[in-house]
């Protein structure tokens, strides 16, 4: 978790001294060079990039998965439990990155220029980048959980499934966003219903309350009856 | 009660269990505060963005009438959470602090260090004081219906007067070129967006149905009426999401 963590906010640091300096040097002519070599070349990367890391890590979860989850014991289990609360710490940061600094961002990038590109440098780094990395992240956590936490393996939790789908599908509604810009009537309003569709996902995230009781659930049956009373008393 | 027993309710558990307890405070806490910054966040500045952005959007009529309709949902989604469930009263001001703590972010790394909008210009309102009260209204009636109508009008009507102190000098008339602004108009003109032009402000213009110096009042009013509305529904919403359903197939 911590090193996770630590890597994300290193990670968000440098992009955002990167846009300090390119956002004015190059990221304000989308049909000069220089936005071709700083910023689309940022944009390629990132989505390749992001596509094979998403694959790699659910890949991997799925075939390193306990396949005979009855020999586990309930130390190891608890153990899993509290790494699964660790890699829901890891997505909360990058909703956090994503869905608050970078968004409310961009509203600020949409008041330096008239933009001349569904590309500027505010979103290649919002919807491109920062979307893609917690979505991946919650789809991460939720294959840690369905393969390695008995609970979680048969089935689907509801809550699971929201809390990390919903997010996911804020990427998807870039696309209704790109297209009612472009297409219909739209000022640089931040408020408006066009951008309703990314709210309704963001609610999403409330599903964290089933997640986290189904966690301590389990939490309170794996500590039994005497660990539970131990710490009330 | 013999000494023992006093004795055992004295000395805090300190086993493993207890330390695996603590932890789990921790981890929760911080998960809960880093998604419901991301996510009230997002759901603020898509749906009430622009009045909380800049100064000169702060009327009398729609920035009183929404914002407070606005953020009082997650609010009451995580009150139906904490309270019933864990008798923590706390749901309301985690939401409104973990916003605070977003929009401030934003407003000085974003809006004045990148861009270089004064914060003066970009100074987010405050709904802490609304959010303490509604608080405290569910911890001492444990009732949702009492806390949908006198908590949410409370949230509602306090809005105003608790940001008032913050944003009324920027209300100081100004002769600019022959006409009156005031200071946050002011701000508006100098401080050149690309994107807002004036006419795209939804601020008060005045009617001919607008009696007196009422417009504040009645806008507090029908927000605090639509907040003892939103409040209940957002409390079935949290209460919704807290499911611990499963499903077969997907």
């Amino acid at each position: 978790m911590w090193i996770a963590t630590g890597a994300l906010v290193a990670f968000y640091l440098f992009i955002r001294v990167y846009e300090q300096i390119y956002g004015w040097r190059a990221g304000l002519d989308s049909f000069a060079p220089e936005f071709q070599t700083y910023w689309l070349t940022m944009l390629w990367t990132e989505i390749p990039l992001e596509l094979v890391a998403g694959l790699g890590l659910t890949g991997y979860l799925w075939k390193t998965r306990t396949r005979d989850m009855s020999v586990l014991s309930t130390r190891e289990e608890l153990r899993r439990w509290v790494c699964l609360a660790q890699w829901l710490v890891v997505y909360g940061i990058a909703i956090y990155f994503g869905a608050s600094f970078f968004t409310e961002q961009d509203a600020t990038w949409h008041m330096t220029v008239i933009r001349d590109t569904d590309f500027t440098p505010s979103h290649i780094i919002e919807f491109y980048l920062s979307y893609p990395i917690y979505s991946i992240l919650g789809v991460g956590s939720f294959f840690y959980a369905k393969t390695r936490l008995p609970y979680f393996s048969k089935g689907y939790s509801l809550a699971f499934l929201i809390l990390t789908v919903g997010p996911f599908m804020i990427i998807p509604n870039v696309g209704l966003n790109e297209w009612g810009h472009t297409f219909w009537f739209m000022e640089e309003l931040f408020v408006a219903p066009l951008h309703w569709g990314f709210v309704f996902f963001g609610w999403m995230t409330l599903a964290v309350f089933g997640v986290v009781a189904q966690i301590l659930m389990n939490i309170k049956r794996l500590l039994g009856e005497d660990g539970v009373k131990a710490i009330i008393d | 009660m013999t000494v023992t027993t006093l004795k055992a309710r004295t000395t805090p558990y300190t086993g493993e269990k207890a330390r695996l307890s603590r932890a789990y405070d921790y981890l929760i806490l911080v998960l809960a505060l880093f998604l419901f910054i991301g996510a009230f966040h997002l759901h603020v500045a898509l749906t009430v963005g622009d009045w909380d952005f800049w100064i000169d959007w702060k009327d009398r009529q729609w920035w009183p009438l929404i914002t407070p309709l606005m953020m009082i949902t997650f609010p009451a989604a995580v009150q139906a959470v904490l309270w019933p469930n864990f008798r923590l009263p706390l749901g309301a001001t985690l939401c409104i602090s973990c916003l605070l703590i977003g929009t401030w972010i934003a407003r000085f790394f974003a809006y004045h260090l990148w861009n270089f909008f004064p914060i003066n210009e970009v100074l987010p309102a405050t709904m802490l004081p609304s959010a303490l009260v509604l608080d405290a209204v569910l911890m001492l009636t444990n009732s949702l219906t009492v806390t949908s109508i006198f908590g949410g009008m409370a949230f509602a009507l306090l809005f105003y007067p608790s940001n008032w102190p913050i944003f009324a000098m920027f209300h100081v008339p100004v002769e600019y070129g022959g006409a009156q602004l005031t200071v946050a108009d002011l701000f508006g003109f100098q401080y050149i967006r690309a994107g807002t032009p004036e006419y795209l402000r939804l601020i008060e213009r005045g009617t001919l149905r607008t009696y007196g110096q009422y417009a504040t009042p009645l806008s507090a009013f029908c927000s605090a009426l639509l907040c003892t509305l939103m409040y209940p529904m957002w409390w079935w919403l949290g209460k919704a999401f807290a499911t611990t359903k499963y499903v077969k197939n997907i």
